[in-house]
């Protein structure tokens, strides 16, 4: 597990937290739920930007590349996906929805360490 | 429109035939995330190694259109796209059971993890507990209940 990884568990836990606290208080999703959501994006745009940037640098994917480019950019559109959903309906469901954001990013994370080294 | 999907999902208003708000959307989300998961899996079994276990692999195609099935039918509305839910729900259902029951008996005709293998153990138990909160959910928003009492179906 690389330096990247423990970004997005961090955050994604954080995230996750958050999102999990506002629900069960029965809030709707607010800035700081919809703001530990983006975190987790930018988290992943980090990751994306620092794989790249190995690549050209030569390193090397020890998995199949496509297979974790897949991961990443599946991962990259669930926060926007669960940002635009949360505020089609402002209800407490909507922020448990954004807090499976979190915890799906960091397991994909994870994969995506896997299949890296 | 916004204030009536809440109103809706507490029970103030009239609830409309759907499923997709309020919990369902937290539903929805999970099973959209394990249809996007079950597919691409599946995808790349059956293109690099569908020898080494042809059954496993079906099993995990199979397994992924049951949550593409799952996802959009729970997001639509009416009574017929119920019954696509309910149907999907319990193949699920049955699915998860058998297979798990299966991976634990005989291991050498299911050595290959498949989504269901082990009552989903590899995803945290989630493909267990999902059928279950889907047929809760989908008991709860049935078409006969909204239709027979409208003021007072919801939550």
């Amino acid at each position: 597990m690389d330096g990247y990884f423990w970004i997005i568990l961090v955050v994604g836990l954080v995230s996750t937290l958050l999102c999990l606290g506002a629900g069960i208080l029965k809030k709707a999703p607010n800035d700081v739920t919809l703001l530990s959501v983006v975190a987790v994006e930018a988290a992943l745009v980090v990751y994306l930007v620092g794989s790249i940037v190995r690549v050209i640098a030569g390193e090397h994917i020890a998995g199949e590349a496509w297979e974790f480019w897949g991961y990443m950019a599946t991962a990259m559109l669930l926060p926007p996906a669960a940002i635009y959903w949360s505020i089609l309906e402002r209800t407490r469901w909507s922020n448990f929805v954004l807090a499976a954001v979190g915890v799906t990013a960091l397991v994909m994370a994870a994969r995506m360490n896997q299949i890296w080294y | 429109m916004k204030n009536q999907q809440a109103q809706a999902a507490t029970g103030k208003t009239p609830v409309r035939n759907t499923r997709n708000t309020g919990p369902g959307r937290l539903l929805i989300a999970v099973y959209g995330v394990f249809a996007i998961s079950a597919t691409a899996r599946a995808g790349y079994q059956i293109l690099t190694k569908f020898s080494e276990a042809p059954l496993a692999y079906l099993l995990s195609a199979f397994a992924a259109v049951v949550y593409i099935v799952a996802t959009i039918s729970l997001a639509k509305a009416g009574t017929t796209w119920f019954k696509v839910s309910v149907a999907a729900v319990l193949v699920e259902l049955v699915g998860v059971l058998v297979v798990g029951t299966l991976s634990i008996l005989d291991s050498v005709q299911f050595p290959h993890e498949t989504v269901w293998s082990l009552f989903g153990r590899g995803y945290g138990f989630i493909p267990l507990l999902l059928p279950i909160l889907g047929l809760v959910w989908l008991y709860r928003r049935r078409p006969s209940k909204v239709a027979a009492a409208p003021g007072n179906a919801a939550e």
